[in-house]
């Protein structure tokens, strides 16, 4: 069983195709990065597995079950996660607050009404440990607004993993860390069980590298390869698309 | 590991906590106590707060806590009022216990059924949408004289007979309304602080983020403006009784408007803002009646343009942050 089955995959906009045909598997527990160029259709690739924009055409599985024309929060239900490329946090609510709504979420307390939200023993133990890990428990009164943008980054992550998916989309999730941050996050991941796949994007090839069993290369919405990292960073098409075609080779002779 | 200080400071927070319980239970004690001293207009004053504040508090879920802006819930408020009204003028039934629940039932069911149409769009379209349904009702209620009384209003409503071998007067009715209104502020505290309110002002923040973090949202926005419904029927329901008649425009925009105006005046951020809001219309409002009757509109639109312009964010979000000063000043006078 696949973790995600994609099976010819389109999406338009209007006249505008930035999905073509898209088909590929990950298998339960693996680590792959989607990348491409700017426009490549990755965060779009994102929105429809999330359910955030319908399919043109084609067919969407996770583990086993058809998710075409499930509902975002039914898919999250069945244990997908997600990051956002920009920040969407509750600015308007503390830092406890919002990772709160992200334990709730996927659990039954979420339509509780007459207990307080701050009430739940296990899940604010949960809180405390992941907010400890990004080191901001002790500023947990605070605004999200209030706080640095890294931060924010990291409450990003930290809140689409609060819920334990199964199934983790990262979309760029180390833009706006610090470069000596890079490391932790990579551990973060890699931290994560073992039957947890994991797809991400990223314009940090260390991050691509790092963490990718497998790479998928997107352009202008058509697939072009896949292939373990050593492969792809040997394949010529790939090279083609990152650095430009050679095609004065003998001008440096002249 | 963690050297940084906390400055999740648990004494603040506790002492905060400990001076908002010791102003509710002053405040109770004053509500409880107060009657026989007040007079009949003191009393019939603070009874139409108490009232409204049920409506205004009720309706704050969905505008303030939720970010969806309703100018139906009037609607809820009107079919409750009318519903009791009718019961006991056409139908001679008094008794509270059969009264009550269903006009509330019945206020609640049509917003059931409106939530399902107005939360189809949002923003501004839902603002349209909810007003236009409230004045769909409020066109019935003009049209139909021989239940509602078409626009010379329903007259003669009385206060219900809660089955006691006495007649209820003013004070005591007072007293029913103040006991409802601690039961609506428990409830209304209960679901703001819970999982539930929390979903909600994930919503009003970020709707998309909250799917993603698996909510449905439109169910909590769809149970939302029932709530809201449910207390608007309670509020509604009681004021009939109190102003004796119900008439078309308690139904639609005026209504509508004057409890949107009491959350924005309060502060739509503040659990008891609403509350505050209200007080500040109805008294405004019974000052202006007596001494300007013909000038009642210009007065609560000066001081809702100078609210926006001096108080952003409501009166009460001002009074707590002048709280915190004067608690500040105290505890520096003691050093």
């Amino acid at each position: 069983m696949q973790a995600l089955k994609l099976k010819g995959l389109s999406k338009n906009f209007g006249g505008l195709e930035v999905l073509k045909d898209i088909s590929f598997d990950l298998e339960v527990g693996e680590h792959a990065a989607v990348i491409g160029p700017n426009g490549a259709g990755k965060t779009t690739l994102f929105n429809v597995i999330s359910g955030a924009l319908p399919i043109s055409s084609g067919k969407l599985e996770m583990f086993g079950r058809d998710i075409t024309k499930a509902s975002t929060h039914q898919r999250i239900q069945y244990g997908l996660g997600r990051s956002f490329q920009i920040t969407r946090l509750f600015p308007d609510l503390t830092i406890l607050d919002n990772i709160l709504l992200a334990l709730h979420g996927t659990k039954p307390s979420r339509y509780h009404m007459f207990r307080k939200v701050v009430a739940y023993d296990g899940i604010m133990e949960k809180a405390e440990q992941l907010l400890q890990q990004i080191d901001l428990w002790y500023l947990r009164s605070k605004k999200v607004k209030a706080i640095s943008y890294g931060d924010q980054r990291k409450m990003e992550i930290i809140m689409s993993l609060a819920s334990d998916p199964k199934l983790i989309l990262l979309d760029e999730p180390t833009a706006g860390l610090a470069i000596d941050e890079i490391p932790s996050f990579i551990n973060t991941v890699k931290a994560l069980s073992g039957s947890t796949t994991v797809l991400l994007t990223s314009h940090d090839m260390d991050v691509v590298f790092g963490l990718a069993e497998r790479v998928i290369v997107l352009y202008y919405g058509q697939f072009i390869a896949e292939g373990t990292p050593e492969e792809i960073q040997a394949d010529p098409k790939v090279r083609e698309i990152y650095l430009g075609i050679e095609e004065n080779e003998g001008y440096a002779e002249s | 590991m963690n050297t940084r200080p906390d400055i999740y400071v648990k004494n603040n927070r506790n002492t905060g906590k400990r001076s908002v319980v010791a102003g509710l239970t002053l405040l109770s004690i004053l509500l409880i106590s107060l009657p026989p001293f007040m007079g009949p207009y003191g009393e019939s004053m603070i009874t139409q707060i108490l009232i409204f504040s049920i409506f205004a508090m009720g309706l704050n879920i969905v505008v303030g806590y939720t970010g969806l802006f309703s100018m139906g819930h009037a609607a809820f408020f009107g079919v409750a009022g009318y519903t009791a009204g009718i019961m006991m003028v056409h139908y001679g039934i008094v008794n509270f216990w059969i009264i009550a629940p269903i006009s509330i039932v019945l206020a609640t069911l049509f917003a059931a059924l409106f939530g399902i149409i107005a939360l189809r769009v949002s923003g501004l379209y839902f603002l349209f949408v909810t007003l236009a349904l409230g004045e769909l009702l409020h066109s019935v209620a003009w049209k139909w004289r021989s239940m509602t009384g078409g626009a010379d209003g329903l007259t003669g409503i009385p206060y219900p007979s809660l089955g006691f071998p006495f007649n209820m007067n003013a004070t005591h009715f007072y007293y029913l309304v103040f006991i409802i209104f601690v039961v609506s502020v428990g409830l209304l505290y209960g679901i703001a602080k819970s999982p539930f309110g929390s979903a909600l002002q994930g919503i009003r923040e970020d709707e998309h983020r909250m799917q993603h973090l698996g909510y449905n949202t439109w169910m909590y926005k769809y149970l939302a403006f029932i709530i809201a419904g449910f207390f608007s029927g309670v509020s509604g329901m009681l004021f009939a009784s109190f102003a004796n008649v119900m008439a078309p425009e308690h139904l639609g925009v005026h209504t509508a408007t004057l409890a949107v105006l009491m959350i924005i005046l309060g502060s739509d951020r503040v659990f008891f803002g609403p509350m505050i809001g209200a007080t500040i219309v109805l008294f405004l409002q019974y000052y202006a009646s007596t001494f300007a009757p013909e000038r009642w509109p210009l007065i609560l639109g000066t001081v809702f343009v100078l609210s926006v312009m001096f108080l952003r964010g409501g009166i009460s979000i001002h009074l707590i942050k002048f709280w915190n000063k004067m608690g500040s000043w105290y505890a520096s006078t003691k050093t």
